[in-house]
């Protein structure tokens, strides 16, 4: 944790764990990919802080990104909870007018 | 506004047989010829295309059963079956290339109550007998879920449609990419390379990465989801790194860096060298099979470096970002592969493209193409 900030809740409540010797009992919900709490900064802007590594243009990288819940706060995760989220877009190029905005379903 | 309804219809007929005719390539008669080059790759909806290396033309096209995604597929070492984890990173499919037939099946959650995924972790053993799989289980119950621990799930290629765990073991956290070497032992990526005895399900670090002492150096970080199997017969990947300038490890100060892992999966031994400094991102990075001294990375540009000299060679612009690298065996021809439907050939000498295959059907995605020799 030497050169990593906490930003939000969940992050702050590792800190702790980890300040009190419990962070064995952090456990995410999968493997390195897969809805984990990934630290990667997202579409908005790449690894050095400009946009010329991401991926270009942003169609090459949706699917990249649904399929494996790589960032289910941009993108839905088709691994699991919206698996036929790009039924109707299977080419993402042509057909990326038929991609819809999704919402939880009522518990 | 009619004339428009039937012009559609009219474009989905055409389309319809048009699909009809790539999948009349299904059939049985169109078996790989011996002693051939080809590539796998797969794509939406769910396909699996077969390109002829000679000419770079899709040469058949498989419809693989259930739902895509990731689709990532290794060969067999029979050079006739392809393995690939599909439908939704939750099933394993064994398909024979000369009939597009699936000839092996395993669900990957296969205890009650569990919703099991693997996360691209899967390998062959190097007699093709055996099929191995990490996966992760959640225990989903009525009012929560419980992480269970990952496992290693050993499938026995010959059961079929209808495998059933015959080992387990468990299984580091947070594995991915797995391969097999010559000896039988499996090697697989995750905090650090683990080197496994598939027999006994004991495992010991084969090449320290989170865990590594290196002076100087921060852990690496390894993002990698395509398990090439190259022409070097090695399992390797990209990984970045943080140079320091001194003992205080500020990371303002520090170079960041590209290396390379590689496990020799003849002898097991494991090597990394750093090869160039992080200026852009590469998704993947293969060495050259006519020279292993140079890299070719791609993400946004294909860039080719020289390893020992740390110095970028060339870079080459591409129409679109591709996630993945291979090479013909002989390393005369470059592949760009994965995001659309389209695969492009380079020149690797000169960085200029030669063409570009467009595949039947959607998004590789995340696929990784695999080449071999029937």
């Amino acid at each position: 944790m030497k050169h990593l900030k906490p930003l939000n809740n969940k992050a702050q409540i590792l800190e702790q764990a980890v300040a009190q010797d419990r962070v064995e009992e952090v456990v995410a919900m999968s493997a390195v990919a897969g809805c984990t709490a990934t630290t990667d900064p997202g579409w908005e802007v790449d690894a050095f802080g400009g946009v010329s590594s991401l991926c270009q243009p942003m169609e090459a990288d949706l699917y990249g990104c649904s399929d494996p819940c790589w960032w289910p706060a941009q993108v839905p995760d088709m691994m699991s909870t919206y698996q036929d989220w790009n039924a109707q877009a299977t080419n993402s190029q042509e057909d990326w007018r038929n991609l819809g905005t999704v919402f939880p379903k009522d518990k | 506004m009619k004339a428009g309804v039937f012009a559609t219809l009219a474009l989905t007929v055409a389309t319809s047989a048009s699909s009809l005719g790539a999948w009349a390539a299904n059939s049985s008669e169109t078996a790989l010829k011996a002693g051939h080059e080809y590539m796998i790759v797969t794509n939406y909806p769910n396909n699996l295309h077969v390109i002829d290396l000679a000419d770079d033309e899709v040469y058949k096209s498989c419809k693989l059963p259930d739902a895509f995604g990731p689709g990532t597929a290794m060969m067999a070492p029979d050079n006739r079956t392809a393995y690939v984890l599909n439908n939704h990173f939750g099933d394993l499919y064994g398909i024979d290339l000369d009939t597009c037939k699936s000839v092996f099946h395993a669900n990957l959650s296969n205890v009650p109550g569990e919703l099991a995924r693997s996360m691209f972790s899967f390998a062959i053993s190097p007699d093709g007998k055996e099929v191995y799989a990490t996966v992760n289980p959640t225990q989903q119950l009525n009012d929560h879920y419980v992480v269970k621990p990952p496992r290693l799930e050993v499938f026995r290629a010959a059961d079929g449609l209808a495998a059933k765990p015959v080992r387990s073991f468990p299984m580091p956290r947070q594995v991915y990419l797995m391969r097999a070497a010559d000896d039988g032992s499996l090697f697989v990526a995750g905090p650090d390379i683990y080197k496994m005895d598939v027999n006994t399900g004991k495992y010991e670090v084969a090449l320290p990465l989170r865990n590594w002492k290196r002076p100087g150096f921060s852990a690496p970080d390894v993002l990698y989801f395509w398990p090439h199997q190259t022409a070097q017969h090695d399992f390797s990947m990209l990984y970045t790194v943080s140079r320091f300038t001194d003992d205080k490890q500020d990371p303002a100060t520090a170079e960041p860096m590209y290396g390379y892992l590689s496990i020799d999966l003849k002898t097991g031994k494991t090597s990394n060298q750093e090869f160039a400094s992080l200026t852009e991102l590469y998704f993947t990075g293969l060495r050259s099979p006519k020279d292993p001294n140079q890299m070719y990375g791609v993400l946004n540009r294909l860039a080719r470096y020289d390893i020992k000299e740390r110095k970028l060679i060339k870079a080459a612009n591409l129409e679109h970002t591709y996630y993945c690298v291979a090479f013909n065996k002989s390393g005369s021809k470059l592949y760009l592969a994965g995001t659309f439907n389209d695969i492009a050939v380079f020149d690797p000498q000169s960085l200029e493209k030669v063409k570009n295959i467009k595949l039947p059907g959607g998004d590789m995605s995340i696929s990784t193409t695999q080449v071999f020799i029937r």
